[in-house]
C-alpha cells in the first residue's frame, strides 16, 4: 500500500506545555497572530472536581479536502503521500480555502500574501526528519509517521487505542487522529457561545 | 456546567464586504437584466419600454462588479490565472466563464437594442454623434431589413444572456453552498433564494432608475410608464413575497439541522436582530411588501420608489449577513468572530460605487433613451386599451 502519512495526537500525554506551537512557529517562518498549529485550552467543571481540556489543532490532511475542491486555480493538491501543499507562486489569495476548511487551519500569510498551513514541515521530511512539533513535543504526544504501514509506531498506536477525528460528519476523512480527548474540546457548545456574545453585549449597553 | 476558554488563537474574517457587495451588484445586475427583457425575449411588449434602462444597467452593474472580487485577491496580478488554470469543482472557476459570456452576451445586445436610434441620431454634428458613429462601427443601415435583422439579434443575444444571467446567478449559490462547514451556506435552497432576491433588488432598482431618467431625461414620467412601472411593482411585491417565504422555509430548516444549525438560527434571530431581523426581513422585505400591497400605492410613484429604494437595502443587508454573518460563528474557538470592514475595503466600495454612478448617469445622457419608435407607439396604442389585466 502506498504511503499515507498521518498523525495520532495522544491527549493522556499533553501537558498543555505549547512548545508544538512556538517550534512551528520558529521553524516555519510563521508571521505574528496567525498559526500553522496550535493548542486550544478550556477548563470545566467546579472546584474541587474540575479539569482542563486540550486540544491542539492542524491541519488535518483530509483524504477529502474542501480546501482542494474550491480552488480556483488548482494551487493546492495531495502529494502521493497524502500531505497537502500550496504552491505559493500559484496562489491568487482569494481566500476560498480559508473559508471552505472546516478546521480553521488556513490562514492568510500577511507578508506572502497567499494563504498558507501545516504541511507536515515537508522540508524537514525531505531532510529526512520528522516535524518540528512531533520533534519538539515535551512528552512524546504527537506521533507521526506512515498510517498505511502496519509495522509503524502510529499504526500500532491507532490500531490498539480508541481514536477520533474531528468533524467527522462532514466526510472529510481528517489523518489526525485524536486519543484521550475530551468532548468540550471536539464540540465547543455554539449556542452557548452565542449566548454570551449576546449577554456581552446587553451588559455593554448598561 | 459551563466551560472557560482558557488559552486560544483569535482568527480573522477574509471574505468580507467587498464579496457582498459583488454578490449585491451582480444580484442586481441580473435581476434587472431577466425583468427587462419580458419585452425583448420573452415578447411582452409593454414591458419593452424599460429594456433600455435595463440593459445599461446590468452591463455596468455587471462590468464594475468583478473588480470588488479583484480588489478582494491578495495576489491581484495573478487574477489572469484564473482562465487558464480551471478546477472544475471550485466554483469560482465556473463564474470566471459565466461572467464573461454573460458581459458578451450582455453587450452585443445592448448594441443590438441602441443601434437603430443611434443610427437615427447621426445627422448633429457635436460630440454625441461623433460617438454614435464611433460605436456604430459602420452598421448605420435604417431599412426594414436592417431592423427585421436588429430584432432578431436582440431577441437571440437577448435569449443567451437570460440563461447566463440566471446561471451567474445560481452560481454564486455554489460558491457558498460547496463549503460543508458553514451551516448559513450550505443549503440547498442558497441558489433559490439569491436568485428571488437579485430579481427583488434588480425590479427595485430598474423602478428607481427609470424613473429618474424619465424625470431627468424627459422632464417628467410620462402616464404609460407611470402604469407600466405600477405593474413592475406589482411584480416586485411578489418577488419580495417568494423571498420572504423561502426565508422562512430556509430558517425552519436550518433551525432543525443538527446543532450548528441550531445555533446559526439563534446567532441570526437574536445576535443579528438588527441586521436580520431589523433590516433584512422587517425595512428589506416586511415594509415594502406592505406599501405595495394595495392597488392605490402601487399607483403612487412616490411610494413605489420609497418601497424600491427599501427592497434594495434589504438586499444588501441579506447579502452582508449571509456573506459576513455566517463567519462570524465560529468552527473551532468559542468565541463569535468579529469583523471590521478595513478602511482600504470601505474606501474601495465607495470609490467604485460612485465611479459606477457616474459612468452610469454618463450614459444614460448621451445615448438614446426614446421609446417613440414608430413600432412601439402602435402597440402603445393597441394595448393601451387593455393595460389592466396584466399583471394589474
Amino acid at each position: 500500500m502506498a504511503k499515507r502519512l498521518a498523525m495520532v495526537i495522544d491527549l493522556r500525554r499533553c501537558v498543555g506545555c505549547h512548545a508544538c506551537t512556538v517550534s512551528c512557529k520558529s521553524e516555519n517562518n510563521v508571521p505574528l497572530g496567525v498559526f500553522r498549529t496550535w493548542v486550544q485550552e478550556k477548563e470545566k467543571g467546579k472546584f474541587p472536581n474540575v479539569q482542563r481540556a486540550r486540544l491542539p489543532r492542524l491541519c488535518n490532511q483530509c483524504e477529502n479536502p474542501p480546501c482542494v475542491r474550491v480552488c480556483p486555480v488548482n494551487a493546492t493538491y495531495p502529494l502521493e503521500n497524502g500531505e497537502i501543499i500550496i504552491e505559493y507562486e500559484r496562489c491568487i489569495g482569494c481566500g476560498f480555502c480559508i473559508a471552505a476548511c472546516p478546521y480553521d487551519a488556513r490562514f492568510m500569510n500577511p507578508e506572502r500574501n497567499t494563504a498558507e498551513k501545516c504541511t507536515y514541515c515537508n522540508d524537514r521530511l525531505a531532510a529526512g526528519l520528522q516535524p518540528a512539533c512531533v520533534n519538539s513535543c515535551v512528552s512524546g504526544a504527537r506521533i507521526f509517521g506512515d498510517i498505511n504501514d502496519p509495522q509503524s509506531e502510529i499504526s500500532k498506536l491507532k490500531d490498539s487505542e480508541p481514536t477520533i477525528v474531528l468533524k467527522p460528519e462532514l466526510n472529510t476523512r481528517p489523518q489526525t487522529y485524536y486519543i484521550g480527548v475530551d468532548e468540550i474540546a471536539v464540540r465547543p457548545n455554539l449556542m452557548e457561545t452565542i449566548e454570551a456574545s449576546i449577554l456581552n453585549r446587553v451588559g455593554g449597553e448598561k | 456546567m459551563p466551560s472557560v476558554q482558557f488559552f486560544d488563537v483569535t482568527r480573522e474574517i477574509y471574505w468580507g464586504i467587498l464579496l457582498a457587495f459583488y454578490l449585491f451588484y451582480k444580484g442586481m445586475s441580473a435581476g434587472a437584466f431577466l425583468l427587462s427583457s419580458l419585452g425583448t425575449v420573452f415578447g411582452i411588449e409593454r414591458y419593452r419600454k424599460l429594456s433600455k434602462v435595463g440593459a445599461i444597467l446590468s452591463l455596468v452593474l455587471l462590468v464594475f462588479a468583478p473588480l470588488f472580487l479583484l480588489i478582494e485577491l491578495r495576489q491581484p496580478g495573478r487574477f489572469l490565472s484564473l482562465f487558464y488554470r480551471i478546477n472544475i469543482t471550485s466554483p469560482i472557476s465556473w463564474g470566471v466563464y459565466l461572467l464573461v459570456l454573460y458581459a458578451v452576451a450582455l453587450l452585443i445586445y445592448t448594441w443590438y437594442l441602441f443601434r437603430q436610434d443611434m443610427a437615427a441620431n447621426l445627422t448633429g454634428t457635436g460630440s454625441k454623434s461623433g460617438f454614435y458613429k464611433f460605436i456604430l462601427f459602420g452598421k448605420e443601415d435604417l431599412s426594414a431589413k436592417a431592423k427585421e435583422d436588429d430584432e432578431k439579434q436582440i431577441k437571440f443575444f437577448g435569449a443567451i444572456a437570460v440563461v447566463l444571467a440566471l446561471a451567474v446567478d445560481v452560481y454564486t449559490g455554489f460558491l457558498l453552498g460547496v463549503v460543508p462547514a458553514r451551516a448559513l451556506w450550505n443549503s440547498s435552497l442558497l441558489p433559490v433564494i439569491l436568485l428571488i432576491s437579485a430579481f427583488v433588488s434588480g425590479a427595485a432598482l430598474l423602478i428607481f432608475v427609470q424613473v429618474l431618467v424619465d424625470k431627468f431625461k424627459f422632464g417628467k414620467v410620462q402616464d404609460d410608464i407611470k402604469s407600466l412601472l405600477s405593474s413592475t411593482a406589482n411584480l416586485l411585491k411578489w418577488f419580495i413575497l417568494s423571498d420572504g417565504v423561502l426565508l422562512v422555509i430556509y430558517l425552519i430548516i436550518l433551525s432543525l439541522s443538527g446543532k450548528v444549525g441550531a445555533a446559526a438560527t439563534y446567532f441570526l434571530l437574536f445576535d443579528e436582530t438588527w441586521s436580520f431581523l431589523g433590516l433584512e426581513i422587517g425595512l428589506g422585505l416586511l415594509v415594502p411588501f406592505l406599501i405595495l400591497l394595495t392597488k392605490k400605492t402601487r399607483q403612487s410613484l412616490n411610494s413605489v420608489v420609497l418601497a424600491s429604494i427599501l427592497a434594495i437595502v434589504g438586499v444588501l443587508a441579506m447579502r452582508i449577513n449571509l456573506v459576513i454573518g455566517a463567519q462570524k460563528i465560529p468552527l473551532t474557538g468559542s468565541r463569535l468572530l468579529e469583523y471590521t470592514a478595513s478602511g482600504r475595503d470601505l474606501a474601495a466600495v465607495i470609490i467604485l460605487s460612485l465611479v459606477m454612478i457616474v459612468v452610469l448617469v454618463v450614459l444614460f445622457a448621451i445615448l438614446p433613451m426614446n421609446r417613440t419608435d414608430k413600432k412601439e407607439t402602435n402597440v402603445g396604442t393597441l394595448l393601451k386599451s387593455n393595460t389592466k389585466g396584466v399583471a394589474q
